[in-house]
């Protein structure tokens, strides 16, 4: 996170198009991802006011999230492995882990778990959706434009 | 990009803004559909709509259910006889609604019983499906608490119930209960009513369709009476009213509707998912009449409240047409009186709850109305029943009367350190072999496993928490509310109680001794689906 991205040159855009392309598919996995999971604490709720539909709806999220954490890996190793900038594989890869426990703790009903993991695992896609958002993805010494 | 060159990569102001914007958007858009999403007040279960047209409030009549009259009087006990059985009924003014009955009315007779007077009830089965009858609050024994596959099989159907690997009758659950006893057509009960004076009341028990016998209208009162509470001031006779509430609701042609996955209550237990959580009806009856008005005198009235719903909590008020609400003085709660009158503006109602209240109208008006309504509730379902003041109070109501500050001094006073056991149930949805259920610490009801055994007489300190709705019963015994969320009971906790409501994510601690007979117990959720799909467990007393 504390990596030396230098200014982006006038030629960034010509220089690495691909890592470009990747670099925008790494944000967009990012923001599904975060849209998902935040809808996962509302039906949680959903269903604590009575409603079972909110569990059901609650499984699909997390469905939806597993798929879009590992889509974000996948996306996130590529531009890492091709920019040489390990932050956005090693966070996916993270997020991957804390999820699929995340996954088996809530169908067993573990809250005391799935609780404050689900609460990190919130805080950490907002702060990752933040750093996507605000930091160039770019590889080191090759510019930092905003894809 | 508009950066300038030459220095560190900074996001500009702008992009810090709309990544900002973008979460608090997030953030905001998860609370607008959590708003229009959740249920608010929560409200656990679903509702199920009718098709008929429905009647206005507060025009049908409120019925009381007879007594009834023993078949035969002994030393000491009295026999009564009950026969189930289908029939129809008005319910909704101009159509005939199928029921299945105790002895021909919704709700049952009611049995008036002595402390310690033996009562035998001899069932005759004549529904086409098995039975099983629970006395709901009775220090019963074993083999007469309904044990839920301990059936009474009908009549002129051999074994069907084998056919599908159910062992007693255990419909599709494939568990064989070795000690199940059954009988064929008739099944004596024995309810020695060694209690405290309380409204008890008996409904079906069977494994798996407890839900929808109830129902359709398997349900009756059972009143237990002492010296202790003869000696008190309370409104009686025709002041004192037991009032069963519950939800239902009906087909266009007046049938009762209601979502099984085996509309004939033999196979498939469980009803449709999105009711999975609990049938709410959208027509309140008040003693199997629809939302009915009762011609009062300007009296005191005692009222024996029941939520005998399947799933439907209330928050009752009593409200006159100028918009003062009227004291519900609490006297007595599941198990009866209490030490002293709690006032309450309104009372809250859990399935299977009983609240025995005074409520006066002495000051109101001739012509003036009361309404009890249900704060849960929404349009329809917020009004229960109405009141109309018709005369002056007579007798011995007219000369006043008023609730006593001590009612009875023989409340159990169990105490922490007297526990031997402290043990915690997690009330939560949960897996089961067929699809998602409601289990009790993680497991779905088996007949063949003992859940919790321990030894008669001994007091234990039980910890039980909720993730949605779940009112918890315990069979044979009653039990004090000790702490509730961590903190200290509700005034509605008072006294001695035999179902304690938990409300979503809500604890409660509740010590008990576990005292009076032998053998296999049960507890279990009341929300009535639940306990069908799962939350059901076995108490073992040695």
């Amino acid at each position: 996170m504390t990596s030396t991205d230098e200014a982006p040159s006038a030629t960034a855009g010509r220089e690495a198009p691909r890592s470009g392309v990747t670099g925008g598919m790494f944000r967009a996995a990012v923001t599904l991802h975060t849209v998902v999971v935040f809808g996962q604490p509302v039906f949680a709720g959903v269903y604590l006011s009575g409603d079972i539909g909110g569990l059901d709806l609650h499984v699909l999220g997390a469905n939806a999230a597993s798929f879009l954490g590992l889509a974000q890996a996948i996306v996130g190793v590529t531009y890492s492995v091709r920019q040489r900038v390990w932050w956005p594989a090693l966070t996916s890869l993270l997020l991957v882990a804390a999820e699929s426990v995340q996954y088996v703790v809530g169908m067993d009903g573990a809250l005391w778990l799935h609780l404050p993991l689900g609460v990190s695992l919130i805080a950490g896609l907002a702060v990752l959706f933040t750093v996507a958002w605000t930091r160039p993805l770019r590889g080191r010494g090759r510019g930092g434009s905003d894809a | 990009m508009r950066r300038p060159t030459g220095v560190r990569a900074a996001p500009s102001r702008r992009r810090i803004l709309a990544v900002g914007g973008a979460l608090g958007l997030l953030a905001g858009g998860g609370l607008g559909l959590s708003g229009a999403l959740a249920n608010r007040p929560a409200l656990t279960g679903g509702m199920l709509r009718s098709a008929a047209p429905l009647p206005e409030p507060y025009t049908v009549p409120l019925p009381i259910p007879k007594v009834l009259t023993p078949a035969a009087t002994g030393k000491g006990a009295d026999r009564y006889e009950i026969t189930q059985r289908e029939t129809t009924a008005e319910i909704l003014p101009g159509t005939r609604t199928g029921l299945w009955t105790y002895n021909g009315t919704f709700p049952g007779p009611t049995i008036e019983s002595r402390r310690r007077r033996t009562v035998r009830v001899r069932h005759r089965n004549e529904l086409p499906v098995p039975t099983a009858v629970h006395l709901h609050g009775g220090r019963t024994p074993a083999d007469s608490d309904g044990y839920p596959t301990d059936l009474i099989l009908p009549d002129g159907r051999p074994d069907a119930e084998h056919h599908h690997g159910g062992g007693h009758g255990a419909g599709s659950h494939q568990m064989a209960d070795p000690r199940a006893v059954t009988s064929r057509v008739t099944r004596d009960y024995t309810f020695p009513n060694d209690q405290r004076a309380a409204m008890l009341w008996y409904h079906d028990h069977r494994m798996d369709f407890t839900a929808p016998a109830i129902w359709r209208g398997l349900a009756g009162l059972h009143i237990i009476r002492d010296d202790v509470e003869d000696a008190l001031d309370l409104p009686r006779g025709e002041y004192e009213l037991p009032l069963l509430i519950c939800d239902r609701s009906f087909d266009a042609n007046g049938s009762l509707r209601y979502p099984a996955l085996d509309p004939s209550l033999r196979e498939r237990p469980g009803v449709q998912g999105p009711y999975a959580a609990g049938v709410l009806g959208d027509v309140i009856l008040v003693n199997g009449a629809p939302w009915p008005v009762h011609e009062a005198d300007a009296a005191r009235y005692r009222l024996r409240l029941l939520n005998g719903s399947n799933a439907r909590h209330y928050d009752l008020e009593a409200v006159t047409d100028d918009g003062s609400r009227l004291d519900l003085v609490q006297i007595g709660s599941d198990q009866g009186l209490l030490a002293a009158p709690v006032t309450h503006t309104r009372v809250p109602m859990a399935p299977a709850e009983r609240y025995d209240v005074v409520v006066d109208f002495r000051g109101l008006k001739p012509g003036s109305r009361v309404r009890l309504r249900n704060r849960l509730g929404s349009g329809r379902t917020r009004e229960v029943m109405a009141f109309r003041i018709a005369r002056k109070a007579r007798g011995g109501e007219r000369n006043g009367g008023r609730v006593p500050d001590r009612l009875a001094d023989d409340l159990p006073g169990w105490h922490r350190s007297q526990a031997t056991a402290v043990r915690e149930f997690a009330f939560r949805a949960g897996h089961m072999q067929h699809g998602r259920g409601w289990l009790i610490g993680g497991r779905a009801f088996d007949p063949g496993r003992t859940d919790v055994s321990t030894r008669l007489g001994s007091v234990e300190v039980w910890r039980l928490v909720a993730d949605v709705h779940h009112p918890i019963h315990l069979h044979l015994v009653g039990f004090r509310v000790l702490s509730r969320g961590g903190g200290p009971p509700l005034p509605q906790d008072a006294g001695l109680k035999d179902t304690v409501s938990l409300r979503p994510g809500e604890s409660a601690e509740i010590i008990t001794r576990f005292d009076g007979y032998r053998g296999r117990y049960l507890f279990h959720c009341h929300n009535a689906e639940h306990e069908d799909m799962g939350m059901m467990a076995n108490l073992e007393i040695a």
